[in-house]
């Protein structure tokens, strides 16, 4: 999981030199070069964004009648043209958009919307409307399933709940992590001693890969301890997740697909204040892991794609909430992405109580595989799918 | 012949390494008392015990805990709690072969709960594992397949005449029996028509008859109508079969590069011979001169279960056993997550155990383990006590010596220097403290 060389040769070398054997020095100068592939991180945004409110027509009318409690004044809104405009406690992926990091895609979903939770999120994980295939495998561990990622099948999953079916595959495995005490020794054990030249093969394997993890936990250890930019992540549970990612990937990790997400969008009653809280913990949380890519010189390495299973109504209820709708925003952020808006805003008095599926969420997979993991899309997605201009 | 009988020679003598091999392959470790009996008793004793299931005496009434704590898991409904069932029975059982049988079918069936989501037929499943895990594969294979818990995993439910799946076919082919390499896809098409009709109905496997597609069907080169019983028979008579088999059984008791091909084909023939008869075959390995040659001795990487059991279990830490709710989590960090195996394909075991999140869960369980946190509440283990009614060491030298013994069956006196350096280096030098040191060492890693 963890770059041998990057350790080895930049850090470790130093703290281990008393018990480094001659045979690690040498596969420290022969190790295979650092992992420059690109990465993709998904953001799930559990229980449905309400997406009306997260990219907001502020310039429709119909947006005011349809929202009498929930309207956010026109004032308040970060406004990104004429029309739309981000939630005001959205101010960091507004930095991001103007920064051109952030590329907003609209009314996302796919054709009869399935409006139960479970259905659509297994929908958008394993991209397949079969439910007798919901529990298969996922079209992430279909990807890490193909040839290219031979030796490289390892998803991470970063979070306190099962590990998401999207990361499931046939030959490929998902890790999950919660906690960066698993990354942490707890005690200062003794280091593979230097003897390594009367071992067998697989009892140097075994040292190497002792010395490794341990040289490893050392250099996160003192990472923890002030190296890096840790502190500017919210102190929120999306925050902490998005650092572990971001650690991970600094220490080397060989890993191409890391998945978390951020539960409590399913805003029935009374929205106004927690929908805005999720928002600003959600941005704030992203940004500060770009920010902490691009200060590590890994932001071109990294791409982040957000969604949520479906958006809500466009007519608030009568609790000052929100009821299962249809279509949503999907945010793709990263220095790779070319930033902007995809897709023209709905016409909210023209299209009804829901949404229109502009955009079908497998047209996003496809240009992801095909341009950012170079794999054929369709090997995965199993039928061809128009791509989009996300990627610079 | 590669499976001759051991016998003890000047080069190869019966002695504490031999036996602390011999139970750490076979059986997850053993306590001095059982280790120091075996020694005496000499290899064919040692071995019957652990074939009939009598390697260590144990109270009479861990089956009937094991059972309380399995009904108490399932009307629970918390997965974690199967879990902690079968560590508890791994842990506290008189019979760990049978125990690291389960496991290893556990692994060649590899059917996760994640899917199935029925805590009930998870059980059912692993009971199978051991009512026939050292008996004839046939009757296992058949057992398990058509068993509701791998029904449901692979969707030999939806596979129904005009509307088939492969997913069942697929793996009774590539993974169950015969292997890669020995099929083609047109068999596998065709041996997902042969196995329509099975159904579950109300958790129970049933054949609904007008499910079967009974048309004439071509599957390795033999045309006919067939249903999924014939179908299973002709696969047991494969010899692909007895190969993967012999296979799986070299996988988990041998070593690395040990096993010829021929010496796999020699078991191959002999489980032909003796109608794929698994006990024939782990009796054949454990008592041959292969496995007690000094090239099989510590040339396997321990599997985080029998690294997290073999430690309790020699420890004899099962007396006031940990909570086996807290080992299940170790055992998720360490990489294995019981009844949720990553994949149709099971572990893949081996060296692919040693990524660095899982060597630092190694080391931190034996942190854990020294400290007292795997008890809940903690309480710190005494080897003191331990070590003055085994050995009577009084020098903390002797003792580390002493628990590096019963570990490794042998230790060099280079990493006893080392060892013993570092604990004096320490605040604290206590034996506990000790123990975790050779836990996270790279020799523990070997078994």
């Amino acid at each position: 999981m963890l770059s041998r060389r990057n350790f080895l040769q930049k850090s470790s070398i130093v703290s281990l030199a008393p018990v480094l054997p001659h045979v690690f020095g040498r596969t420290a100068n022969a190790a295979e070069p650092e992992s420059n592939e690109k990465v993709l991180v998904v953001i799930q945004l559990d229980g449905g964004n309400d997406g009306l409110n997260t990219v907001i027509p502020y310039a429709d009318d119909a947006y005011g009648r349809a929202r009498k409690k929930l309207r956010i004044p026109t004032k308040d809104i970060l406004k990104i043209d004429d029309h739309l405009g981000l939630h005001p406690s959205m101010r960091s992926a507004k930095a991001l958009f103007d920064d051109g990091r952030l590329s907003i895609i609209q009314d996302v979903g796919y054709p009869n919307p399935n409006r139960s939770h479970f259905t659509s999120m297994k929908i958008w994980q394993t991209a397949r409307f079969d439910v007798e295939q919901h529990n298969d495998n996922g079209w992430l561990g279909r990807t890490l399933d193909l040839k290219t990622f031979e030796g490289k099948k390892n998803a991470v999953y970063v979070g306190q709940q099962e590990t998401p079916v999207a990361l499931w595959g046939r030959k490929s495995e998902a890790i999950s992590l919660s906690r960066s005490s698993d990354l942490q020794l707890a005690l200062d054990p003794l280091k593979p001693e230097n003897k390594s030249e009367s071992k067998s093969d697989l009892g140097q394997f075994v040292s190497k890969q002792v010395l490794t993890a341990y040289a490893s936990a050392e250099k996160f250890k003192r990472r923890g301890a002030g190296e890096s930019n840790d502190s500017k992540y919210p102190n929120t549970r999306l925050g902490s997740q998005l650092k572990l990612v971001s650690q991970l990937l600094k220490s080397g990790s060989q890993s191409r697909i890391f998945y978390t997400s951020q539960s409590g969008y399913d805003t029935h009653s009374s929205q106004l204040y927690d929908h805005s809280s999720l928002l600003r913990e959600y941005s704030d949380a992203l940004k500060a892991l770009l920010d902490d890519l691009k200060e590590a010189g890994l932001d071109d390495r990294v791409v982040v794609m957000t969604f949520s299973e479906f958006g809500r109504r466009i007519n608030e209820n009568d609790s000052a909430g929100t009821d299962h709708g249809t279509a949503g925003p999907v945010f793709l952020a990263g220095a790779p992405v070319k930033g902007g808006l995809l897709g023209d805003p709905s016409n909210l008095s023209e299209v009804g109580g829901d949404l229109k599926v502009q955009c079908d969420f497998r047209s996003i997979y496809a240009t992801i595989l095909n341009q950012w993991l170079n794999v054929e899309a369709k090997s995965v997605l199993a039928e061809d799918y128009s791509t989009l201009p996300i990627f610079s | 012949m590669t499976w001759t009988p051991y016998q003890p020679t000047d080069e190869t003598p019966w002695n504490l390494q031999r036996v602390v091999h011999l139970h750490r392959r076979a059986g997850f470790a053993a306590p001095w008392s059982a280790i120091q009996r075996d020694l005496a008793d000499g290899p064919d004793d040692s071995i019957a015990r652990l074939l009939n299931g009598d390697a260590v005496d144990k109270p009479n009434d861990s089956d009937a805990m094991a059972a309380t704590i399995g009904d108490a898991a399932i009307a629970s409904g918390n997965p974690q709690r199967l879990k902690a069932w079968w560590l508890y029975r791994m842990v506290t059982t008189s019979d760990p072969l049978g125990e690291r049988l389960a496991l290893m079918w556990h692994n060649h069936f590899a059917t996760s709960n994640r899917k199935v989501k029925n805590l009930v037929l998870m059980r059912q499943q692993n009971e199978l594992f051991r009512k026939h895990g050292r008996g004839l594969f046939g009757e296992l294979l058949s057992a398990v397949v058509k068993h509701p818990a791998m029904m449901l995993w692979l969707d030999a439910d939806s596979n129904r005449k005009g509307k088939a799946n492969e997913n069942l076919a697929r793996e009774l082919l590539e993974l169950f029996t015969l292997g890669v390499g020995s099929y083609s896809e047109s068999d596998v098409k065709e041996t997902a028509r042969a196995l329509t009709g099975w159904a579950v109905i109300n958790d129970k496997y049933e054949y609904r008859k007008t499910r079967h597609d009974d048309g004439e069907l071509t599957i390795l080169g033999q045309t006919q109508p067939f249903d999924g019983d014939q179908l299973l028979e002709m696969l047991l008579n494969n010899p692909a079969t007895a190969k993967r088999i012999a296979w799986r059984i070299c996988k988990t008791f041998m070593g690395e590069n040990v096993v010829s091909e021929s010496a796999l084909n020699e078991l191959a023939a002999g489980l032909i011979e003796n109608d794929l008869n698994i006990g024939w075959a782990i009796e054949t390995v454990l008592r041959s001169n292969l496995f007690f040659a000094g090239a099989n001795i510590g040339s396997k990487v321990l599997g985080p279960v029998e690294f997290t059991v073999g430690a309790i279990r020699c420890l004899e830490l099962d007396e006031t056993p940990p909570s086996s709710m807290i080992l299940t989590q170790w055992l998720e960090r360490m990489g294995q997550n019981l009844f949720y195996p990553p994949n149709v394909g099971g572990w893949n075991e081996g060296r692919s155990w040693l990524g660095s999140r899982s060597i630092i869960a190694r080391a931190n369980f034996a942190d854990a383990l020294a400290k007292g946190g795997l008890w809940h509440p903690a309480r710190v283990p005494d080897f003191d006590e331990l070590i003055e009614r085994h050995d009577g060491s009084t020098k903390l030298d002797e003792k580390v010596r002493w628990l590096a013994t019963l570990f490794w069956g042998k230790v060099s006196n280079e990493a006893l220097k080392e060892i013993t350096a570092k604990l004096n280096s320490l605040k604290d030098r206590s034996l506990p403290v000790a123990a975790s040191l050779l836990l996270s060492r790279a020799e523990h890693q070997l078994g």
